[in-house]
């Protein structure tokens, strides 16, 4: 019995132990205190706001949204940049994705960010601290350019909401006017330039990261004004898609100012470019995308192995340079979008010349034709036969074993989808081929070591491959999935000039004549177009709207930028409608010993329709659940 | 002891598991709507393509205000119907390439509002009168020339004298397919011929003529032809012509 009197006393002493400290906060999870009150803890916060950031880079597709590691729908597919296998059409974002909610739990982060750090001010310097609700507002007003371009105008939040202090029925915020959130991006973005430093860490907005962005959002909401049809009013009165086209001057004047403001601080890499030396301009041009110390790059996001990583090198190198994920060859170039550019035989209408008299031309090797192409074509584009990693990348479609003399005709009609005859073709249907003996007694691959294989199409499907963004000696041992680490550069210094070109040709279009707009226009694509290593410009009357939009898809290619072009411009439903893309298919003609081109429609006839609809995007049904006050967008 | 905790989580178990019987004992949906948008000028059923085209849009008031709307989409032929819907008061309209119904002026101020408010039960008809944009009839059939292509000749009018709604026409094209499912979302862009910009804007009142690309169209089968145009208005949906089909032979 004493026993158990001792065991309940012990037992007794165990709690009375306990009644100490009740009022304490619980150590496992992180308080406003433990955040905001130091400079490494402020730190933390700042790289999860960036981390969130909705920027379409290395991590993006339409159809899995943005921080999604599989990236085989890439976004130049939608855009007819590419073709890929696995992207055969236009398509809005997928429904399905959380692009709204992500974005809304960013901007309560920055709204947080920016209510309670003034308690914690007495522990910094004010330097610091307006530099850190500069960056808060630029990630807001970033946020919000992502939300807008998406959906027009979207709900205004712009402090924190809590519930249950404020009820549901006041938490189902409506939308506002897209003018408004322009205006509002705009404001956040001009607060943020006041009051960021001249520079910052990489992957950290300074104040010219703020005014590059503004050019970016205020070039939008111009051409918004401008060329928009869709109009859709809400009860009280709101605009929620479209800006009156009145607006126009004031944001394209805003987008033009903004840009000048980079002005002599930041310049194009210009680092190995030589006026004279072609090669040169090349290489130049594939070392920008990976020189850290470049003075074009304004924004970038940062990767690093192993705990920021991505696949673009998996994903997209040419076939015969595949790594061990079986991956390879996703974003193919269109010949549409090498024929943007200069430097091959040419037809009148501007597409690429392979035939004379009826006949095709021929050559000695594939890169023959591209002899004098432009450095910016070449180091964007891998054309067939050029050099990656050392080694000539082979895209040949198959062997023409036919009689030659008097040349060989076209293998198929003008603007035929339908595949090549068999009579007289040797092809391979994948890349286990079987050697082809040639006249002369040796043998060949019917196809290419990277295609084009007409089995299982894991190759180049358009007779082009994609150079830009690939690091040029990674090792095909560490071409993997998750594996790549190089920087993405969100937004460098080109653009800014082209969107200040952009700005200044509509301003002129628009008779603005404070300024000689033109004379800037032509002065900046110029400048662009001096690096690219492509031909100048020869004066003002050569500058048009067209052209600059030509010179952006040159030099922005595959960078995301065009899938957001092509729907401010309100041109996607034009040039997209049962579009069948272009394709360079070279032959080996075993007789002649020698190549020949055959320029031809996308022989897997993927056709692209890009559905008016879609310039605004569908609200995802989830959001109108939660939020019965959100209005659809017209036609869904 | 053991038998009274068995008996006790035996009846538990049985106890829960006569709960998880839920029959949803609501009537399925079986009302049916139908109807026709039709063309208010002519008398016709208003032609549009399935998915950009005519659509009709309910608000179910039986519950809420401020109902989800529900959309029908209609048959190309401008016809709509759903068979498996529930019996309820609806507010119904029709959206396409016609005057819009439902007008709200700048100020968010409804100030035109043709919707009809229905009782929907058992088979209800519901049909609409509209303006379309434009009105594009045939001039006699499409022909097939020695040459193997196929000229067709139409004319394009206006379908509304309202100015709001006489906008430029942006585009003007004789859709060729080889099924008669044709339109601007399926279509062989190898043969159809389009005029858009100014060259489209001048068919208004004309008789226009256009013949297929491409050379001769590959014998021994059918074509189906239909003639579309649009302005720049909204999303810039077609207004057509009925389907007429060519044997090639």
């Amino acid at each position: 019995m004493k026993k158990y009197a001792y065991t309940i006393l012990a037992f007794l002493l165990c709690w009375s132990t306990a009644c100490k400290k009740l009022d304490t906060l619980p150590p496992s999870i992180i308080s406003d205190q433990d955040v905001f009150s130091s400079s490494a803890g402020v730190t933390a916060y700042m790289a999860r706001m960036y981390a969130e950031l909705p920027i379409e880079d290395f991590r993006y597709s339409p159809e899995r949204g943005l921080n999604m590691f599989w990236i085989i729908s890439p976004t130049s597919a939608t855009t007819g940049e590419a073709l890929s296998r696995d992207q055969n059409g236009s398509m809005q974002e997928n429904t399905g994705l959380s692009t709204w909610s992500d974005c809304y739990r960013t901007i309560r982060d920055a709204n947080y960010f920016s209510e309670n750090i003034a308690k914690y001010a007495g522990n910094f310097t004010p330097d610091q601290v307006n530099q850190w609700l500069g960056e808060a507002r630029f990630i807001r007003a970033a946020t919000y350019f992502a939300l807008v371009k998406r959906y027009g105008g979207v709900p205004l939040v712009d402090k924190v909401l809590s519930y249950p202090a404020q009820s549901v029925e006041e938490l189902k915020i409506p939308r506002t006017s897209e003018e408004k959130i322009y205006d509002f991006i705009g404001t956040d973005l001009d607060y943020a330039y006041a009051n960021l430093p001249e520079k910052s860490q990489a992957g950290r907005a300074n104040k010219y990261v703020a005014a590059g962005f503004k050019s970016r959002a205020m070039l939008f909401a111009g051409s918004v004004a401008k060329y928009n049809q869709i109009s859709l009013v809400d009860g009280s009165g709101n605009r929620l898609c479209g800006i009156p086209a009145t607006k126009a001057v004031a944001y394209f004047k805003a987008a033009y100012d903004a840009a000048a403001l980079l002005e002599g601080k930041y310049d194009l890499y210009k680092k190995a470019w030589s006026a004279t030396d072609k090669e040169a301009q090349y290489q130049n041009y594939v070392n920008l995308f990976f020189d850290a110390t470049s003075g074009e790059n304004i924004f970038v996001r940062q990767y690093h192995y192993p705990e920021s990583v991505h696949g673009y090198d998996a994903y997209n190198v040419p076939r015969q340079l595949m790594g061990a994920n079986g991956y390879s060859s996703e974003v193919n170039p269109t010949l549409n979008y090498v024929e943007l550019f200069d430097g091959f035989p040419k037809n009148a209408d501007g597409t690429i010349k392979t035939t004379t008299g009826g006949k095709y031309d021929l050559y000695t090797n594939t890169m023959d034709l591209f002899a004098n192409a432009e450095p910016r074509l070449r180091a964007t584009v891998v054309l067939p036969g050029d050099l990656m990693k050392g080694v000539s990348i082979e895209i040949r479609r198959g062997i023409y074993t036919g009689p030659t003399a008097g040349g060989i005709s076209p293998l198929l009609p003008a603007g035929s989808t339908a595949h090549y005859p068999t009579a007289n073709i040797v092809e391979s249907a994948n890349a286990a081929q079987t050697p082809y003996t040639l006249p002369n007694g040796k043998t060949m691959n019917p196809a290419g070591l990277s295609g084009y294989f007409t089995g299982d199409g894991t190759n180049s499907v358009s007779g082009f491959s994609i150079r830009k963004y690939i690091v040029p000696d990674k090792p095909t041992s560490l071409v993997l999935e998750n594996r790549s680490d190089q920087t993405w550069i969100e937004l460098r210094y080109a653009e800014v000039l082209l969107n200040r070109a952009e700005a200044a040709a509509e301003l002129n279009a628009l008779g603005q004549g404070d300024k000689n707009y033109l004379q800037d226009a032509f002065t900046q694509v110029n400048a662009i177009r001096e690096r690219a290593g492509a031909t100048l410009l020869t004066g003002t009357a050569d500058v048009s709207i067209d052209v600059v939009r030509k010179e952006r898809k040159k030099e922005l290619g595959f960078e995301n930028k065009q899938y957001w072009d092509m729907r401010r411009w309100r041109v996607a439903d034009k040039e997209q409608n049962s579009t069948v893309y272009r394709t360079l298919m070279p032959f080996f003609s075993a007789n002649d010993n020698k190549y020949f081109f055959d320029a031809r429609l996308d022989e897997r006839n993927s056709r692209y329709t890009f559905d008016p609809r879609w310039y605004y995007e569908q609200i995802s049904q989830n959001e109108i659940q939660k939020s019965q006050n959100l209005i659809q967008n017209p036609g869904y | 002891m053991k038998k009274l905790f068995y008996s006790i989580a035996l009846s538990a178990l049985v106890a829960a598991g006569s709960s998880c019987k839920k029959t949803d004992n609501y009537a399925a949906p079986d009302v049916t709507l139908k109807g026709t948008v039709t063309d208010a000028g002519t008398g016709k059923s208003l032609q549009t393509e399935q998915g950009s085209g005519t659509r009709i849009k309910l608000l179910e008031i039986s519950w809420s205000a401020n109902p989800t709307p529900f959309y029908i989409s209609s048959y190309q032929d401008g016809t709509y119907q759903n068979t498996k819907l529930f019996a309820g008061k609806n507010v119904i309209s029709a959206e396409g390439a016609f005057v819009p119904l439902v007008q709200v002026d700048a100020s968010g101020k409804t100030i035109v509002d043709k919707s009809q408010t229905v009782d929907v039960k058992d088979v209800t008809t519901v049909n609409f009168s509209v303006e379309p944009f434009l009105r594009i009839e045939w001039i006699g059939d499409p022909v097939l020339n020695a040459d193997g292509t196929i000229t067709t000749k139409f004319k394009v009018t206006r379908g509304t004298a309202n100015p709001d709604f006489q906008q430029n026409v942006s585009d003007v094209a004789v859709f060729i397919n080889s099924n008669n499912y044709v339109g601007n979302n399926n279509y062989d862009n190898r043969y159809t011929p389009k005029l858009s910009g100014d060259a489209a804007n001048a068919t208004i009142g004309a008789t226009t003529t256009l013949t297929t690309l491409g050379g001769a169209l590959p014998g021994k089968r059918s074509y189906f032809i239909r003639v579309g145009a649009k302005m720049q208005y909204g999303l810039n949906y077609y207004n057509y012509t009925d389907v007429k089909e060519v044997k090639i032979p």
